[in-house]
This record gives structure tokens, sequence and C-alpha cells, in this order.
């Protein structure tokens, strides 16, 4: 037997005086319908076991902690591919939500922290910092982030975007002994306790407003009587929290210290996982909640899109370290993915699931080429790839596809993506979005074209310093053939996969027509449309 | 009035004089070590409140949150920076007393006429009083059950990454190459690209002066 959260919160509002529950009331595993997180316990048994096998010794640990995180991460993302389409039915009495929309950003961040890790196993033996800690650090992170992705509590979110958060300061920091990345860790911890603090000050208005529950379907009709100003402060909190996650301006201003001085394959993570995790989020709180201000938030992440894709595009142009131009590139792309939030139409949701997608593979094929130049040369300067196809093809040719596809030239995955967005949009009547977000692609393609500009058009006696004392390709290192595959996993995806795009098209619209959260916002958008 | 009361009101009295001879003290006290054990003393008070309330749970939570964590943080950093110093005198500083004072009288005043003019008896469900801690328990052991095992990662991924951060050991090499490491990004913060254009500069330096 299931309790729905509607009965189980008036079973507690009536026996309120008295003990809450009977005392015999058992709650099995089937109660709690514990399967929805079959995923999560995947990877959280990966977790204990890589710090169990750290306690051997650095050697046994670089030796086995990368298998252990494969077979977690591959279980989870088996797990998850077998709850789609899956009957939706809420777990733990209400915590969690395991419909195809949630599924699908899991998988995604699931996806995403596979790939950071496949990356990063060079990277961190040869900065000389412990590999099993790393590993359950990141994995802790992306535990909370799937957390993120379903919860449908206030209580939840809170816990599941902490142990995001936490994990990610540290992370940050990882790199105990170089100053930038104290100061990123620093930076970061300060700006996301602030944003922590915010989000619990909105979440406890919230729960004031329904009278004593916390979870987001009594929030919705709480919502949906009450205009007071209490009410649009709780919204203004809320957004400022999902803004502060997905780095949209002008809640920005951490991005590019922290990707600066954060290790690089974290940073990679950063930029997808936490990001998806974010959107997630705010498809909850603000589609599925806020839903009775449905203009009055639109027009805010009108504003934040508009803001995010002017400055973080024109500020990348004058970024000469390849991980600040990232960072800032990264506030463009979340703008372009806002563009498919306002809209609210089936269309606009399932872009965005798209297209976080299609930027899982090409912001990751992008960065696994810069962690390998950097490993190679120590450097990650624009101006040190001068020159770089004569000695390196692999990394001139994926860095130049995942680039190009970042900035939406056809035939790679982000042109699919991106026009997929624009078409919603412009379906939407969001003219001002669509015309600044094809103003602002064309700026990002200059840009991107320009480091590759510099990597190939370069004559070899032009080339950089770094370039002429490169050193002899090997893979033979243990963690450079993870690297290569992911490397050569992206590139292929992002290259072949916008011609064969129709699966992730049919994954999307899946994703959107099973979650029943959005098919009532869609419904609803579509009878006022036609009304007004 | 009976003993009960008697002793009540006696507790009560107590620990609001604790509360406020206690605050006067943190806030007046020039030897702040002195301050922090007040304010431990202060927090303490304050669960003693909490406890003649009836709001066990809320008192326990406070008595370990608090004085456990928040107050033992405060002397520890008091003793990390414990360092002799003579502050220079502040210029007008009966001055600035007067004006902080009258502040704060203002601000007391304005609680005392929001206390006064509220109607406190709002109708709302009673308190449950000292059963509060079972329905606690009860809701994280219900439907608060997914935060509740969540916080526990949470709390061990920042026990280890604390301890990460803390320890002292450090691999001085690779364990794969056997090459020196630093424990520092792989990007290295670098100005080399300088070094060939200083002495094109410097002639140019020479002729502005």
């Amino acid at each position: 037997m299931i309790i729905p959260l509607g009965a189980l919160s008036t079973l507690f509002a009536e026996a309120a005086p008295a003990a809450a529950l009977p005392p015999g009331l058992g709650i099995t595993a089937l109660q709690l319908n514990a399967g929805a997180i079959a995923p999560e316990s995947a990877i959280l048994i990966a977790l204990l076991v890589c710090l169990l096998v750290d306690l051997a010794g650095e050697e046994a640990a670089s030796r086995w902690v990368p298998p252990i995180c494969y077979a977690g991460l591959g279980t989870a993302l088996v797990l998850l591919a077998l709850q789609w389409n899956a009957p939706v039915e809420p777990s733990f009495l209400g915590s969690f939500l395991a419909d195809n929309l949630a599924v699908a950003f899991r998988a995604v961040v699931a996806a995403s922290t596979l790939l950071s890790l496949l990356i990063s196993w060079r990277y961190v033996e040869q900065s000389g910092t412990p590999v099993g800690e790393y590993a359950a650090i990141l994995l802790a992170a992306t535990l909370g982030a799937m957390f993120l992705c379903g919860a449908t509590d206030l209580v939840s979110i809170f816990v599941a975007l902490e142990t995001l958060s936490v994990s990610s300061y540290l992370l940050s920091g990882y790199m105990k002994r170089d100053a930038r990345s104290g100061e990123a860790a620093l930076k970061y911890l300060l700006v996301g306790s602030a944003a922590a603090a915010v989000f619990l000050y909105g979440a406890s208005l919230l729960y004031g407003l329904t009278g004593g529950s916390t979870g987001l379907e009594a929030v919705g009709l709480a919502l949906q009587t009450s205009a007071t100003p209490v009410t649009a402060l709780a919204l203004v909190f809320v957004l400022a929290t999902v803004a502060f996650k997905i780095a949209a301006v002008p809640f920005h201003q951490w991005t590019p210290d922290v990707y600066e001085g954060s290790p690089t394959p974290v940073v990679a993570f950063l930029s997808v996982g936490s990001k998806t995790a974010g959107f997630a989020l705010a498809l909850r709180l603000l589609v599925g909640c806020f839903e009775s201000f449905d203009a009055q938030w639109k027009v805010l992440f009108t504003v934040l899109a508009v803001l995010s894709m002017t400055l973080g595009n024109v500020v990348a142009l004058a970024q000469t370290s390849m991980k600040r131009m990232l960072a800032y590139s990264s506030i463009g792309q979340a703008g372009f993915v806002m563009i498919g939030l306002v809209c609210g139409t089936e269309e606009g949701f399932a872009a965005m699931v798209l297209y976080m997608a299609a930027y899982l593979f090409m912001n990751l094929g992008a960065f696994a080429c810069i962690i390998l130049f950097s490993l190679r040369t120590g450097s990650d300067r624009i101006s040190d790839y001068a020159g770089l196809y004569q000695k390196d093809p692999l990394i001139t040719l994926g860095l130049s596809l995942c680039l190009l596809s970042l900035g939406g030239i056809p035939p790679m995955l982000g042109f699919f993506g991106k026009i997929y967005l624009f078409f919603a949009g412009w379906a939407d009547h969001q003219y001002l979005l669509v015309v600044v977000g094809l103003i602002t692609s064309v700026v990002s393609i200059y840009y991107y074209i320009s480091v590759i500009k510099m990597m190939v058009v370069k004559e070899p006696q032009e080339a950089s310093d770094v370039v002429k004392a490169y050193p002899p390709i090997t893979w033979n290192l243990t963690g450079m053939q993870p690297l290569r595959a992911a490397l050569v996993a992206c590139v292929l995806i992002t290259a072949v996969g916008g011609v064969l795009s129709n699966p992730l098209f049919n994954w999307a619209n899946g994703a959107v027509a099973g979650t029943p959260m959005l098919q009532q916002a869609i419904a609803s958008g579509a009878l006022s449309s036609a009304v007004g | 009035m009976t003993i009960a009361s008697w002793t009540q009101w006696i507790c009560f009295v107590a620990l609001s004089a604790g509360v406020v001879i206690g605050s006067l003290g943190v806030v007046l006290l020039p030897n702040i070590v002195y301050s922090a054990f007040l304010l431990g003393g202060v927090f303490l008070s304050v669960a003693g409140l909490y406890l003649m309330l009836n709001a066990s749970f809320v008192a326990a939570a406070q008595v370990l949150v608090y004085v456990g964590a928040v107050n033992v943080l405060i002397l520890f950093a008091i003793m990390l920076v414990n360092k002799k110093e003579t502050l220079a005198e502040i210029p007008g500083l009966p001055l600035r007393r007067l004006l902080s004072g009258g502040v704060c009288a203002g601000l007391f005043l304005l609680l005392l006429r929001v206390d006064v003019t509220t109607p406190w008896a709002v109708p709302g469900p009673s308190p449950v009083g000292n059963d509060a801690t079972i329905r606690i328990g009860i809701h994280l052991f219900s439907d608060y059950l997914l935060p509740f095992e969540l916080a526990s990662v949470l709390l061990l991924m920042a026990m280890i990454g604390a301890i990460v951060l803390a320890r002292r050991d450090v691999f001085t090499v690779d364990v794969i190459t056997g090459e020196d490491v630093d424990q520092a990004l792989i990007e290295k913060m670098r100005t080399p690209l300088l070094v060939e254009t200083t002495p094109t500069q410097n002639p140019a330096l020479e002729a502005t002066r």
C-alpha cells in the first residue's frame, strides 16, 4: 500500500493534538517505493567501496578506484534506463518522484560524472592529490545532484542542494597547495552559503504559506490561493538560488574565478552536472509550484536569459585563458537553455532536455581536449595553442569540432539543439529572446573560431614556444587511455550525433511526455493562451 | 501560589537574569575571552528558558549546536589569533558609545511596542509540549526519511573533505611516473612570455624618463 502525500499530510494535520501516527504503523520498503532511488544506491555503494579501497594505500587506490566508479555509474545508468516510462509513483512518502524528467536529468548528471572521471585520473595523479577521496567526493556531488533532480519536498531539495554544494566547494579547493584553488574554494563557499541561506529563507516562507507542509504539491496549492507580498518575496528568493546554481547573470560573479581556480575535470563536472541539476530544480520549483505566478517569473527569467546570453558571450571575447573563456561561454549557454524554460511549451521543455544532453557531450569533449593539452604542456592560455595542428592533430580536430558545435555550426549536434530551442522560442512568440540568442550566437562563433584559427591557421614558425617544445605523444601512462576514450566518444557523438539526432529528439520528447507535472503546466499554459 | 509555581518563577527570574547580565557582559567587558565564555552562559540560559516552555528538543538542539559547536568555534578562533596588540585610542569614544547606546535603546523600545500591541493569543494548533521530540522522531523516520539519510552522506563527505584539506601528508611524487608533484593545478601560472619583451621595453622606459 502506498500512502499518497496528500493523505499523509492530512493524517498529520488531523492527528495534530494527539500522537501523530498510530504506533503500529510499520513502513516497509514497498510503501516507500524505495526502488526509485536504486540508481543512487548504486552510486552510494561505489562511493563507500572507493573509500574502503583507499585505505589500502595510494597505489591500490589508483589501480582499483577507476573500475569501481565505472561499475557504480554504469549500474546507475542501466537502472535509470529501466526506470524510463515506468508508472510514476511518489516514493519516500512524497520526498522523491522518479518521473521521466527526473530520469532524463539524472542520466545526464550520471553521464557527466562518468565522463569527468574518465578525463580526470591522469590529471589527479599528475598533480599528486589522493585519487580515492577525489572520486568519493565527486560521487557524493553526483549523488546530491541526482537527488536534486527528483526531489519533491523542500527539505529534500535543501539537503540535496547542500550535498552537491559542499562537495563542489571541496572539489574546487582540491589542489590545496595552489593559491588559485584555495581562492576558488573560498569564493565558492562564501557565495554558495549565502545562496543556500537565501533559499532556506524562501523555503521557510513557502512552508509558512502551506500551513505546515513541505511537499511541493502542497506548496503549489497554497500558492494558487495566496497573492500576498510574502509570495513575491519567496519567489524572488527561490529564483535567486536557482539563478546562482545555473550561473545566470547577475548571479554569475563566482563562475569565472571558480572555473579558473578549480581542477579542470572538476570544472567539466560543474559546468554540466551541477548546471543540469540547477535546471531540474528550476523546472520543479518554478514550473511545478509557481504556476500561478507564471507571468512574473517568466519576465524575470527573460531578463536573466537576455543578460546571460549577452554578457556571457561578449565577455568571453576578451579572455586569454581557455578555462575562463569556457566559463563565460557556459554562462552564455545557460542563457540559451533558459529560452526553453521561459517558453513553457512542450517544444520548449523538450528543447531544454535535448540541449542539456547535447551540451554534455560537446562541452565535456572540449574539456577533454584542454585537459589533454594542459597535461602535456602545463598551460591553458589560448595563445599557447598556436600551430598545434602540426604536433597534435587529435586535440586540434576534437577541440575544433566541439567548439564549432558549441557555437552552433551545422551539422554538429549543437546546431540541432540550438535550432530546436530557437524554433520553440519563436513558436511561443519570444521574439526578443530568439533575436538576442541569434545575435549572441554569432558573437560566440567569433570567439570559438578564433581559437580554431589559432590552432590551425598559424604557420609552423609562428607556433607558440609551448607547441614548439611539445612532448612526443604517448598514451601508455595509467589514466591516459580512459582520457582518450572519453575524448573520442564525446567528439564522435558531437560530430555524428547531429545527423543521427532522431533518437535524441524522441528521448527528449519522451522525457516531457512522461512527466505529469510538465504536462499539467503545458495544458494550463495552452488554456490561458487560448483564453487570452 | 503553590510551590510549583514559585519554583517556576524563581527559575524564570534566574534564567532571565543570566541572559540579561550575560549579554551585557558580552558587549561591555574589554577581555574577549570573558565575552566568549559569557556568550556560552547566555546560550545555556536560553536553553533553560526553552526547557521551561516544554520545548525540550529545541533546548537540547540549542545546547548541542550553540554551546557545543558555535561557541567552541569562537573560542578556538580567539585562541588561534591570540596576539597581544595595543589598539590605537579611538577618538570621540564617549560620543560613539552614547550614539550606539541610543540606537540600541530605540530598537529595544520598538520591540517593546510590538510586544505590547500584538495580540499574542492567536488561534492555532495547540503545542504538543514534550511530545514534540517523539513527533520529530516519527517525521524523521517516515516522510523525512530520504533527507535524513541523505544528510548522513553530506556529513560523511564534509568530514572526509575536511580531513583531505587539513592533513599534512603530501605525496611528493606521482605514484605512477615517479615524477615530482606539488599538489597544484596542472595549468601553471607563468610569465615567461614577458621575458623576451623586457629588454625591448627598457629603452622605451628610459626614453620616457
